[in-house]
């Protein structure tokens, strides 16, 4: 493996609730190389969320922790670019403006920080939309604004949580593909959640699979297709193989999982509103 | 568009007609004396003589001079105490018993014991104009700083933000509509705190003068001061109107406009 940028060393995470703690996480450990586009893929609420949030530096684990370039991560950095699974864009900034905020808020001149976003914006296909409000985009088209942001800084990191969620599937699709094609022409490290398995495959290079909550590492899959990828692969029967054996590894992550049944397996009584997304 | 500024602006011309006309009509029919009801033109005469010794502008600008200090002390100590009991929930379980307190007593018996304290000058009366405005832009910083979301905040922590680019990029433009609103409510209600306030003691000030009005029977003369005072609300209003139009251009929570 090449040098690795994330390394996630036995993380372990929970949350209070009033009947005792919740375990999210449990010994959890993974590495993302250098220009590695990752993508995790796991039941909903297991804490994929979590785990974002803890790489992101937006909360801290109960016990293990997370190396960006060999140094832990207590904080928020610049050097992670998060992209949340609602835009998250200021109403009251223009699109242009929203993208070039976080230079703003490091302190570049305004001048600076638009022109920037503005080569970023035109880059995600947004051109001539400069001046709209958020209030006026699209869903498709307001994520591809919060892409362009957290790409900015040009972070080490980009972390992309669920980020076509909320799309409707055929926008889903046309920007999974958008979102490949721009990832080869930049590269740079990606760990990226979601739900969709076809999605996860095409776009990944490795696809981990994590158990249902306390999330644990179930199984790895190399993804070995070339790059540039073309959305014709995924008709090929070894893009299916693929996808069947994610679908296999999910499977089997719950069946494991729902082997120690009763409170003393980790699993609590709670209803699954969890905020772990 | 222009048309119907036009339009709109005959429809205030009419109005205010009709409201003179109805007035005019009801003196010459009932023949009250002036010193109960004057007729428009014994107020407008009023009008001219205060206006031609200069007395008018004086009052008036002893008004305005307190409500602009107190609606600036108010607003300015109303949203730096917001802001905190926005951020720290323990200083608002502290702090509320308090202000609400401070509310439930009415401002008219307040006032007295702010002459006492602070003397029947200007202090006093900027005084109960601060406390009239307080607690209207108090809410409403809370209910603007506390209704950023949570994303939001989470993305100025990612772009390592501190509390006070947090503040400036985040929270200032998120709470403004909600804090212009309740600036607009506090801004009508400072010609109140200030009358109150010149009510209570004074010797200048168009509460006074109302006041000499009322023990002189000189009833056009507290006409001249409630019109007077009429005119310093809807400008003020109209100013953080104003205000909030150029602030929020398109982005505004869609405000009702009360004329």
């Amino acid at each position: 493996m090449l040098s690795s940028v994330l390394r996630v060393e036995h993380l372990h995470m929970a949350y209070p609730r009033p009947e005792g703690w919740l375990e999210v996480l449990r010994d959890l450990s993974f590495q993302v190389a250098e220009g590695e586009f990752l993508t995790i893929i796991g039941p909903s609420g297991c804490g994929k969320t979590t785990l974002l949030r803890l790489i992101a530096g937006l909360a801290r684990p109960v016990s293990g922790q997370i190396l960006l370039r060999g140094q832990p991560i207590s904080r928020p950095s610049r050097q992670v670019g998060f992209v949340f699974q609602k835009p998250a864009l200021l109403p009251w900034r223009t699109t242009l403006e929203n993208v070039a905020l976080p230079l703003e808020v490091d302190g570049y001149s305004r001048k600076e920080a638009l022109q920037k976003a503005r080569a970023l914006l035109r880059w995600v296909g947004l051109e001539g939309f400069e001046n709209a409000s958020p209030a006026h985009l699209s869903g498709g088209m307001a994520q591809r604004v919060a892409l362009a942001r957290a790409l900015i800084h040009d972070p080490s990191v980009l972390l992309l949580d669920e980020p076509f969620g909320s799309l409707d599937a055929l926008t889903r699709e046309t920007l999974a593909r958008e979102l490949a094609r721009l990832w080869e022409e930049r590269r740079g490290t990606v760990v990226m959640v979601t739900h969709s398995v076809s999605e996860a495959v095409f776009l990944a290079d490795r696809v981990l699979v994590l158990t249902p909550r306390p999330a644990t590492l179930a199984v790895e899959i190399p993804i070995p297709f070339p790059r540039p990828r073309d959305p014709s692969i995924m008709e090929t029967p070894s893009f299916t193989a693929l996808v069947r054996k994610v679908r296999e590894g999910l499977t089997q992550a719950r069946l494991s999982t729902d082997a120690p049944p009763g409170p003393s397996g980790g699993h609590l009584a709670v209803p699954r509103t969890a905020p772990t997304g | 568009m222009r048309a119907r500024r036009i339009s709109r602006t005959l429809l205030v011309g009419v109005s205010l007609l009709a409201f003179f006309g109805l007035w005019e009509g009801v003196v010459r029919l009932a023949e009250y004396p002036p010193f109960i009801l004057p007729a428009p033109g014994d107020v407008f005469r009023r009008l001219g003589t205060l206006l031609a010794d200069g007395s008018l502008w004086r009052h008036t600008g002893v008004t305005l001079g307190e409500i602009l200090a107190g609606l600036s002390l108010g607003t300015l100590v109303a949203t730096a105490l917001g802001y905190l009991l926005a951020h720290f929930p323990v200083a608002e379980r502290l702090l509320s018993p308090y202000i609400i307190a401070s509310q439930a007593v009415p401002v008219v018996a307040v006032a007295p014991l702010l002459v006492i304290w602070f003397g029947p000058g200007l202090l006093s009366k900027i005084l109960v104009c601060a406390l009239v405005v307080f607690f209207p832009i108090l809410v409403n910083t809370v209910v603007g700083v506390r209704s950023v979301e949570p994303e939001l905040r989470d993305l100025m922590r990612t772009l390592e933000a501190g509390r006070w680019k947090t503040f400036l990029f985040l929270e200032v433009p998120a709470a403004l509509p909600v804090l212009l609103s309740g600036l607009k409510i506090g801004a009508t209600l400072s010609v109140i705190g200030a009358v109150v306030g010149e009510f209570v003691a004074s010797n200048r000030g168009l509460g006074y003068l109302i006041k000499q009005g009322q023990q002189l029977y000189d009833t056009p003369l507290v006409f001249v001061g409630i019109g007077m005072l009429v005119v310093l609300a809807q400008t003020l209003y109209g100013t953080v109107a104003l205000a909030e139009r150029f602030l929020l251009r398109g982005n505004s929570i869609p405000s009702e406009e009360v004329r």
